[in-house]
């Protein structure tokens, strides 16, 4: 429980700095670039603006000390408002997970950000806290982590059960960490060596802007560079050695000090070197799994396993992937994880899993291409200014290999199961994804089937799933029975749910 | 027919029928203005060549077009079938493609009816079920059917899962 009070003093500080630091270019075209303008309209817009800064400077103020947040034993109570106050209520039992961030300005102060995501929509969608101290922080998501589970229980009941949390607390167990070995591996797979290339660009671009380099003149140097083939081996070999460096760190600074823990009731993935991000989620709140390879990583035995939480990932960069178990997990090492961190999912491997008949694979190659059609039709038209001199009946017959190639590599991929509990779907041409989700986190269903897959036998079935945005997953041309069995399958849902 | 699966089976009202035709007829004038205002437009500014090429190609699947529109209200009421059960509610629906929809109970966000002009001509209702997913319509139910359908499901949908 944790009485009513204000947020951070920090996050005044932040939210000002913030403030600066959007209107910056503003304040910048107006007092710098137009300094010596005498135009009315400038002189008018100086005064309104620094009459909207020091407003909104104010407003930050005064929006800070109405701002309090309380936590009783079943909610989050948020009350702000400068002008018209709201009050607002989150049950514990409404967050789906929790994400943590240490952004570089959380690291200088020794604080950290935390965010619980709720699985509705809109803006309220989160209970989010940008600066906060850390055994605060650390407070609150262990105290949310126990009630979160048990709200719906009886309230006495639940008083009971989290004594015995508090007792006994739960060990938590390392499932993975990277070694040195597997981070230079996943450097490689993920060709980060490549990114030098646009890094030099752009240097090139800034320099370019500055001193103003002529064409000839850098041709007659690159000339020099050439004639030399020793100066140009040297000249490669550095390129190569400075990108796999600069691949390497980039890796390190993303994957290093990556951790996949867990205890009784929740999952924990923390990563990052300079910004450190955590997340974490209650087990039974996990709505699929989904392990994907890209062709590179099929080549090398690698795998990527992601979490599916109907909160979405919220304030957390995407690019971040917080909910990634770990983008290059040896394969056979990902299916065991995921066997110990959730019992429940006893995934099958690919091989135990059923192909699609070879009739599907008739109605696939039937299906007419929309994309080749237009592409076409788009080649057609511009025949004549295309850079291969008028080849377009040749790009457009490559092009149509390539989708019948992808076409035939999906068919050759998919593959299905269904279990008592669960559903496995496989998928994809070059990259494919494995989706595994439980009978009961599946919300909805259907089968469909058009007059062709009808001749053939065959029909398409589809899940949908709570996520952000709400997940679609199916497989297209299954035999007719495993869709009617499908179909029952989900109608037995029944035994498993418990009501209210 | 997908054999094993135990189909639901309530039909919507007969008149759903005339509701579409009506609707497509209302639809098909409207596209056919656009399409003669549009022809009219790349004739008077001499549009590039090739606009004039997808309005040629948009005027010759206008007439399969019109043809589909006499038929398809009928086909469309043939293939509608609906249910509820304690448990689930089950849509069918679809010519060319069938699909057959299994929404729990327990997933029901919300039910309500709705009657727009043309319904109203004929007295019938549209049942809106929102899910956490989607938004499911079963078009065109007399009114005492649709009203008993909404109270029935929002009876059904009170009861909520425990989650996990």
């Amino acid at each position: 429980m944790i009485e009513a009070k204000r947020y951070h003093p920090l996050l005044l500080l932040l939210r000002l700095a913030r403030l600066i630091k959007n209107n910056l270019i503003i304040a910048f075209f107006l007092f710098i670039a137009k300094a010596g303008s005498d135009s009315t309209f400038i002189m008018f817009a100086k005064y309104a603006f620094i009459l909207y800064f020091c407003l909104s400077f104010l407003y930050k103020i005064i929006q800070w000390f109405t701002e309090k947040y309380e936590l009783d034993d079943r909610s989050f109570r948020l009350y702000s408002g400068v002008f018209s106050r709201s009050e607002r209520t989150v049950p514990f039992s409404k967050v789906q997970n929790v994400n943590r961030h240490t952004s570089v300005f959380n690291r200088v102060f020794k604080t950290t950000s935390i965010s619980f995501n709720t699985g509705s929509a809109g803006d309220d969608a989160e209970v989010k806290f940008e600066v906060i101290s850390r055994p605060e922080a650390e407070k609150m998501e262990s105290f949310v982590a126990n009630r979160e589970v048990n709200t719906a229980v009886e309230e006495e009941a639940a008083t009971e059960r989290i004594e015995n949390i508090e007792i006994n607390l739960p060990e938590r167990t390392l499932h993975f960490k990277p070694t040195n070995k597997d981070l230079f591996k996943a450097s490689f797979t993920s060709l980060s060596f490549l990114f030098l290339i646009p890094f030099l660009f752009s240097i090139y671009g800034k320099i370019n802007e500055i001193v103003d380099m002529r064409e000839e003149k850098l041709e007659e140097s690159f000339s020099v560079l050439f004639d030399s083939l020793w100066m140009l081996a040297a000249i490669v070999l550095l390129f190569i050695i400075v990108s796999v460096g600069f691949g390497v760190t980039r890796t390190f600074l993303k994957y290093g000090k990556y951790e996949i823990s867990s205890d009784k009731e929740r999952i924990y993935i923390s990563k990052g070197l300079v910004e450190e991000s955590a997340f974490s989620i209650s087990k039974v709140k996990v709505q699929a799994i989904e392990i994907t390879q890209s062709p590179l990583k099929h080549l090398l035995g690698l795998a990527e396993v992601k979490l599916t939480s109907a909160g979405g990932v919220g304030i957390v960069d995407e690019k971040l992937e917080v909910d990634t178990l770990y983008p290059f997990l040896p394969k056979a090492r990902a299916y065991e994880m995921i066997t110990e961190i959730l019992p429940d999912y006893a995934v099958k491997g690919e091989k135990e899993m059923t192909r699609l008949p070879k009739q599907s694979l008739l109605v696939r190659m039937f299906t007419p291409s929309w994309l080749w059609m237009i592409a076409t039709g788009a080649l057609y038209y511009f025949r004549e200014k295309l850079f291969w001199d008028e080849m377009w009946w040749e790009t457009s017959l490559l092009l149509l290999i390539v989708i019948y190639g992808v076409r035939l590599l999906d068919f050759l991929h998919t593959r299905y199961l269904l279990d008592e509990q669960f559903v496995q779907f496989r998928k994809g041409g070059l990259m494919t994804t494995m989706f595994v989700t439980k009978r009961e986190k599946v919300i909805e269903v259907s089968v469909t089937r058009n007059r062709f897959q009808r001749t053939f036998g065959l029909a398409s079935v589809e899940t949908v799933n709570r996520a952000k945005p709400v997940r679609h997953e199916g497989i297209k041309d299954v035999p007719v029975e495993l869709a009617a069995a499908f179909y029952n399958w989900y109608r037995g849902r029944t035994k498993e749910i418990t009501t209210e | 027919m997908l054999e094993e699966i135990e189909l639901p089976k309530k039909k919507l009202s007969e008149d759903a029928v005339k509701v579409w035709w009506i609707c497509e007829v209302i639809e098909n004038v409207i596209a056919f203005i656009i399409l003669a205002v549009l022809f009219y437009l790349d004739y008077r500014f001499s549009w590039k060549e090739w606009v004039g090429w997808i309005l040629i190609g948009l005027a010759a699947l206008f007439v399969p077009g019109l043809v589909w529109s006499a038929i398809e209200p009928k086909w469309k009421w043939k293939g509608w079938r609906y249910d509820v059960s304690e448990e689930f509610l089950m849509l069918k629906q679809g010519v060319w493609k069938e699909q057959q929809q299994l929404i729990p109970m327990t997933k029901i966000q919300s039910v309500a009816t709705e009657q727009g002009p043309i319904l109203r001509k004929y007295g019938l209702y549209t049942v809106k079920v929102e899910t956490m997913a989607s938004l499911h319509t079963i078009p065109a139910l007399p009114r005492n059917v649709a009203f008993g359908l909404r109270n029935e499901i929002a009876q059904y949908a009170k009861i909520k899962e425990v989650e996990g």
